[in-house]
Order: structure tokens, then C-alpha cells, then sequence
């Protein structure tokens, strides 16, 4: 589903990495671990195409990360940012932003099962703590049922009886293809693969 | 109608005392705009003094080269203000300033010369010079509120970009919430001013032309006019001004480029 080729990343003139090279079988669950700084949630933009690798190649789904496959590649994908103090007024607003208030029934089911009653959605974003805030917005993300899930620090404001629930709903969910970026040794019990930087 | 009555230089420069208020509330306050203010008093004079001198001539010349180029010149200006104020590149962002304008106002011209005033010489510098110069005018600070707006959220708060981004896969969803930010900023103190207009302000050009012995009437009509021609140049400038900027502040994948901007102290 996802292939890295030797792909490198610096920023003034120092590697983040170099020669980064995996492959991420289809439904599988992959960690990408390692201290701060060094190039987990980079990483995670570029399988998006926001950053683009100094050599080598990405291939995701069988096209290669390029101009031409960027729009059919991100159709792919869903993407839970590390911040998530994002500047809406509420959850349903969020779900406007990426086209799918049709869909607030599965956010709600999706938000319950992460401990966050569906009448949330409504609530003053501001006032949500940064653990409700982040729910919401996974929520949001798996109701885009998109095959390749990006998360992007996601237990960083979770206590760990919300890690378990967040572990236990992307268990059931079939057929999706994990990516996340976390040091949480809890979290990345959950993974089928551990890549280290 | 009365002739008008005329200010005496002496009293003119009597008039210039009063900006003793300002001075001292930037002064109490320390705000730092106290060499901003003598520069802009100063451009001021020497500008309108200048434009007493050349508008004869071109009011004269009445040349349909010479009164465009006087707008192209208005429209370079008005793009130049905007840049610095809102503190972005002049090699980038220049030349898509200067086309909003022009597009812009070949638009409002065209419609409200050409088609509501019907004049039989569209180019007429007593038509075409100040209905131009109003609108961009008026458009500058709407412009200039809109676009610091703009591109402050896409700097500030990009996260939210790219989140959209991925998950809608549509720049153009990515950055509406940043544009609507922008239109209401922007255009939302012209709607307010437009609504109290005649309780509260009495428009400079319907009492120009009331001053200049025109009837109340026809000076009404020409006031709701160029209020209506105000608003929808301002409109245009604004949001002409964001899509041609797009072109070159996003790279082919979506990325956010090109928003390094100069810092202003204290609102500069």
C-alpha cells in the first residue's frame, strides 16, 4: 500500500533522515517512533506530498507521489494533525470544512465509541479540553472512511483509558491502512510494524 | 445656490493646529506613529497641492492616453501602499496587485461610465479621473485589512489548511474559511459605513458637489452611485487581489510558499 525508496529529508543542510526505506502492507497498523525532532510528523507530510523527499520515491497504492497522482493519492487518505486546537467554532463545523455534515450520525457513533457524547459536536470548540478536541477530530477523520488513516501524534492529549478506547476502535476497523506517529509506548503496542527513527 | 466661500490661507494653517490632539494621545500613549503622522500631513499637502496644479492641465488636455495613464498610475500606487502595508514581497506580489486594480477598475468603469452615466466620451477627466480615484481610494484600507487578514490565517493557522486539504482533497475548500475571514474584515466596515451614510457622515461628494452649487437631488444620485461603485471595486480588488496572489503563494502540491512578511511596529 505504501512503499518508501530511499528517501531522505534535511533541514539546514542536516539530515532529519537518509535513505528511509519500508513498505506498509494493505490494513496493516505502523508506528512511526523516535524522539522529538526527528522527522516523525515530516514524514507523515510527506506520504501527504506537502513535503517532498531529496532523493528517492514514495509509491502509495501502486502510483508514485508526484504532481501528476497527488489529488488520487490524498482521496486516500485521512489525516488527524498534531495540533488540534484547530480555529472552528465547533465540531460541526468541522465536519462542513471537509464536506461530510451528511455524515454527522457516523462522526456521532465514532465519537461515542471514544467516550464523547454525539450532542459534543455542537459544543464551543474552545471550550473542549485538548483530549475532547482531539477526539472529535479523529471522529471527524475516520467518518471520511478513507483507506489509509494518518495520525499524527494522536494520544497526545489522551489519558490512557481514551488511548485504550481510540486502540480498540482501530482494531475494528477493517481494511484500513494505519499510519500514525507516536512515542506513547502504549500506543505503539497496538502497531503491527514499528518504524524508528 | 450660494458661491462658495473660500478658506484663507491663514486659516488654512490655522486649521492644522488642531492635529495637536492626536499628537498628544500618540505622545501620552507612546504610540509610535507621531513621524508617521508629520509624513503623511506633509504627502498630503504636497500632494494635493500637486494635483490642483496638474489637474488643469489634463482637466484641459482632456486626452483619453494621458487620463488612463493618470489611472494606471493611481492603480500602481494603490498597489504599491497595499504591499507595504501589509508587508509582503514587492517582487511577488506587486504585478498581481497592479492586474486586481486594473481588471477592476476597467470593470466598474466600463459599467458605471458606459452604462449608467452614458457619457459620449467614456475617457472624461471630470468623470473618469475622480470615479476612478474614489474607488481606489476607498479600496486601499478594505484591501489592505482583507489581505493582512488573509495572509495572517494562512500563516498563522496552517494547520487548519492542510487538515482540510487532505481530508476534502480541494484547495478550494482548504482555503475558503480564509477567504471568508478576509471578505468580512475587509468589506465589513464599508457595509457599515454605507448604512449610516446621510445620518451620521455626510459623504465628501455629495457635499462637494452641493458646495459647488449642483442641486441636492442630482448630487444624491450620484452619491448612492458611487457608494454602490465603491462597494463592488472594493469587492473586486479584494478578492481579485487574493486569486491572482494564490497563483504564486501556493506551489503545484498545495503547499503554502512565499508568506515571509515584514513586521510594522505599532500598526504602521
Amino acid at each position: 500500500m505504501i512503499i518508501t525508496n530511499n528517501i531522505s529529508l534535511s533541514f539546514n543542510n542536516s539530515y532529519i533522515f537518509k535513505n528511509l526505506s519500508f513498505k506498509i502492507e494493505k490494513g496493516e497498523n505502523t508506528c512511526v517512533s523516535g524522539p522529538s525532532g526527528k522527522g516523525k510528523s515530516s514524514l507523515l507530510k510527506m506520504l501527504q506530498g506537502y513535503l517532498l523527499p531529496e532523493s528517492g520515491f514514495i509509491e502509495i497504492a501502486g502510483m508514485e507521489l508526484n504532481i501528476a497522482n497527488i489529488k488520487e493519492i490524498r482521496s486516500l487518505m485521512a489525516y488527524v494533525p498534531q495540533n488540534i486546537n484547530l480555529p472552528v467554532s465547533d465540531g460541526m463545523e468541522l465536519l462542513k470544512l471537509v464536506g461530510v455534515e451528511n455524515k454527522s450520525e457516523k462522526v456521532g457513533h465514532f465519537a461515542e465509541k471514544l467516550g464523547i457524547p454525539s450532542g459534543m459536536l455542537d459544543r464551543d470548540f474552545d471550550e473542549m479540553s485538548g483530549g475532547q478536541k482531539q477526539r472529535i477530530v479523529i471522529a471527524v477523520c475516520l467518518s471520511l472512511e478513507r483507506d489509509i488513516i494518518l495520525l499524527d501524534e494522536p494520544t497526545s492529549s489522551l489519558d490512557n483509558g481514551s488511548i485504550e478506547k481510540l486502540m480498540n476502535l482501530i482494531k475494528e476497523i477493517e481494511n484500513k491502512t494505519v499510519v500514525s506517529a507516536s512515542h506513547n509506548p502504549l500506543w505503539m503496542g497496538l502497531a503491527d510494524k514499528i518504524i524508528t527513527l | 445656490m450660494n458661491d462658495m466661500v473660500d478658506i484663507k490661507i491663514f486659516d488654512l494653517a490655522l486649521g492644522f493646529a488642531i492635529l495637536a490632539i492626536p499628537l498628544l494621545v500618540f505622545l501620552y500613549f507612546r504610540v509610535r506613529m507621531v513621524s508617521d503622522l508629520f509624513i503623511s500631513i506633509g504627502r498630503m499637502i504636497a500632494q494635493m497641492f500637486l494635483v490642483a496644479l496638474y489637474l488643469d492641465w489634463i482637466f484641459e488636455m482632456n486626452n483619453p492616453w494621458i487620463n488612463s495613464l493618470w489611472v494606471f498610475i493611481m492603480v500602481l500606487i494603490g498597489a504599491g501602499t497595499i504591499v507595504h502595508r501589509v508587508g509582503i514581497s514587492w517582487r511577488i506580489f506587486l504585478f498581481p496587485l497592479i492586474l486586481a486594480g486594473l481588471l477592476s477598475m476597467a470593470i466598474i468603469d466600463g459599467f458605471f461610465i458606459g452604462l449608467i452615466i452614458r457619457l459620449d466620451y467614456f475617457f472624461d477627466a471630470r468623470y473618469f479621473i475622480p470615479i476612478s480615484g474614489m474607488v481606489l481610494g476607498n479600496s486601499i484600507n478594505h484591501n489592505i485589512v482583507g489581505l493582512t487578514t488573509y495572509f495572517d490565517g494562512l500563516s498563522k493557522r496552517k494547520e487548519l489548511y492542510y487538515f482540510i486539504l487532505t481530508n476534502s482533497g480541494s484547495r478550494k475548500e482548504a482555503i475558503r474559511p480564509y477567504i471568508q475571514e478576509a471578505i468580512v474584515k475587509g468589506l465589513n466596515p464599508l457595509l457599515a459605513n454605507m448604512s449610516v451614510i446621510g445620518l451620521i457622515s455626510l459623504p465628501g461628494m455629495m457635499t462637494g458637489q452641493i458646495l459647488g452649487g449642483a442641486p441636492p437631488v442630482t448630487a444624491i444620485k450620484y452619491q448612492v452611485m458611487i457608494m454602490i461603485a465603491i462597494f463592488v471595486g472594493c469587492t473586486l480588488i479584494l478578492i481579485l487581489s487574493i486569486l491572482y496572489s494564490n497563483l504564486l503563494v501556493f506551489d503545484s502540491y498545495g503547499n503554502i510558499k512565499l508568506l515571509q512578511r515584514k513586521k510594522h511596529t505599532n500598526n504602521q
